[in-house]
């Protein structure tokens, strides 16, 4: 290269950090061996530019929903894993249509066994419903120290014991009809983003076939696209506390649902194996306990693409 | 663990894909929603950019980059794509808040990183007139013309000042050879 091939590359190089290139210069540097410099060293530096004073706002909870839209979209693809994919160019990369519900195919297939489905989901849903509890976290506020080791019993008791609002609610059966004994509850403090499941007859699983997903359905994702709160095994008998781990913030919480998933879980669930599931009968508990009431409530969980609305009686009751 | 998240991607763990939102939704975000203005604008933007991220995870080397210097990378040439398209500007009520010097940083506004520490420094180094264009021109995705216009900078004065800048903020940044630098130095 000679020196003014050098100096027009520098300058190239330079004008796309910090300003970007006209498809002509796009076409100009690609002509261009990268030479003595590292190419994206100069993105990298505006990148980091970029940063400085940079106001940091939360993603709206709609566009994350749309983004999670994407993903599932995206790495449904057979070839979404090929390295080839990864882009070696600025321009434009094809974009994803964003319909909301794909694999028609699915939902006709699955229209059968989801209504069977959903009758089994109503009755559990209305039976959870009613069971569920309310825990008033009205002690004193605890004050542990950094070094205090608790179990995770113990962790739950904590949060539960903990200011601000705390809601339970208690696990019925799902669609597995193995899973029929199932029983336990789930208890989240919307504050702390936090939260445990208390679980008992759920079958040990073969993790290297399956593992169990928990998704917490809130007000503020769309309902096709639930929160995952993590994966977990269970490989004991008797009661088990697992820990929840959201992905995202959840938005005053009216559902939780266990579902049976590959081992790694998923992005989005099929559903078809429910373990689980846990409707939260009251918003609230704690010192500023107030319960809430609905008009009469719709409780919505989607099955093989297709969705399903339970009206309950009830005035209280979860909004999905 | 931040570090394993595109690798994790690149190595097709889906779930790695809800890490990602989490921990650089409000980064990509916040990116869009200053170099863009509009909303809508901004959302259609991250999706784009989300797209490019799960697409280049592969290209990732942690040897080389921080995970959010590479995210910001991503979201940047996105940016600047979607800028040179709509030819959509800045609004000329943020310039006097960009021009004003220094930077007033007993506002609320957060260094969301180290990256963004050390850029800042290496701001610091460069002459008031190049630290000046950069940041109108990188933070605020300004042209060469509108900085000339909004500064009254000759328009060859701002593209020296970019140049040399962004040379010399890459030289601080480690990211560039010595020679290049020594180079434009001495123009």
């Amino acid at each position: 290269m000679t020196e003014d091939e050098n100096e027009i590359m520098l300058d190239l190089l330079c004008k796309k950090a910090v300003y970007g290139l006209t498809k002509e210069e796009a076409g100009l540097l690609e002509q261009f061996e990268a030479g003595d410099f590292d190419a994206g060293s100069f993105e990298e530096t505006a990148a980091a530019i970029g940063l400085i004073d940079l106001k940091a706002e939360p993603m709206p909870d709609h566009l994350q929903a749309k983004v999670m839209a994407d993903a599932d979209e995206y790495f449904s693809r057979d070839s979404v894993f090929s390295k080839n994919e990864a882009d070696t160019s600025s321009q434009r990369t094809g974009q994803v249509s964003h319909t909301k519900v794909r694999g028609s195919f699915m939902d006709w297939l699955g229209w059968g066994v989801a209504a069977a489905a959903c009758i089994a989901l109503a009755v559990n849903l209305y039976s959870t419903r009613n069971q569920s509890t309310a825990v008033a976290g009205n002690g004193a506020t605890p004050t542990p120290t950094q070094q205090e080791q608790l179990d995770p019993s113990q962790q739950r008791q904590r949060l539960i014991e903990s200011p601000g609002q705390v809601i339970r609610a208690n696990f019925g059966k799902g669609n597995v009809k193995e899973i029929a004994e199932i029983s336990g509850d789930v208890v989240w403090s919307e504050a702390k983003q936090a939260g445990y499941l208390r679980l008992k007859g759920l079958p040990k699983n073969d993790v290297s076939k399956e593992t169990y997903q928990l998704w917490i359905f809130d007000e503020a994702q769309d309902e096709k696209f639930p929160i995952d709160g993590g994966t977990f095994d269970i490989n004991s008998e008797g009661e088990v506390i697992v820990p929840i781990d959201a992905k995202l913030k959840a938005k005053n919480p009216s559902a939780f649902a266990i579902t049976i998933e590959k081992p790694g879980g998923v992005v989005v669930s099929t559903r078809g194996k429910i373990a689980a599931l846990a409707a939260v009968k009251s918003n609230q508990l704690g010192s500023t306990f107030n319960d809430r009431i609905f008009d009469p409530p719709i409780v919505k969980l989607s099955l093989f693409g297709a969705i399903f609305s339970f009206r309950f009686s009830s005035t209280v009751a979860p909004r999905l | 663990m931040a570090q394993a998240i595109l690798q994790s991607i690149a190595d097709g763990d889906k779930t790695a894909v809800q890490d990602c939102l989490k921990t650089y939704g409000g980064l990509v975000w916040s990116l869009a929603r200053r170099m863009l203005r509009n909303s809508d604008d901004a959302e259609d933007a991250v999706q784009e950019i989300f797209v490019d991220i799960w697409k280049n995870a592969a290209r990732f080397d942690p040897l080389q980059s921080s995970e959010t210097s590479f995210v910001a990378m991503i979201a940047r040439r996105r940016l600047i794509d979607r800028i040179r398209f709509s030819q959509r500007r800045i609004s000329t009520d943020s310039l006097e808040d960009v021009l004003a010097e220094p930077v007033d940083r007993s506002d609320k506004m957060i260094q969301i990183s180290l990256e963004a520490a050390e850029a800042a420094k290496a701001l610091e180094t460069l002459r008031p007139e190049q630290r000046q264009v950069l940041k109108l021109s990188i933070i605020q995705g300004m042209s060469h013309q509108e900085i000339s216009d909004a500064t009254g900078m000759p328009l060859g004065t701002v593209k020296t000042h970019a140049r040399r800048g962004i040379l010399q903020a890459r030289e601080f940044l480690g990211l560039g050879d010595a020679e290049s630098y020594t180079k434009e130095a001495s123009v």
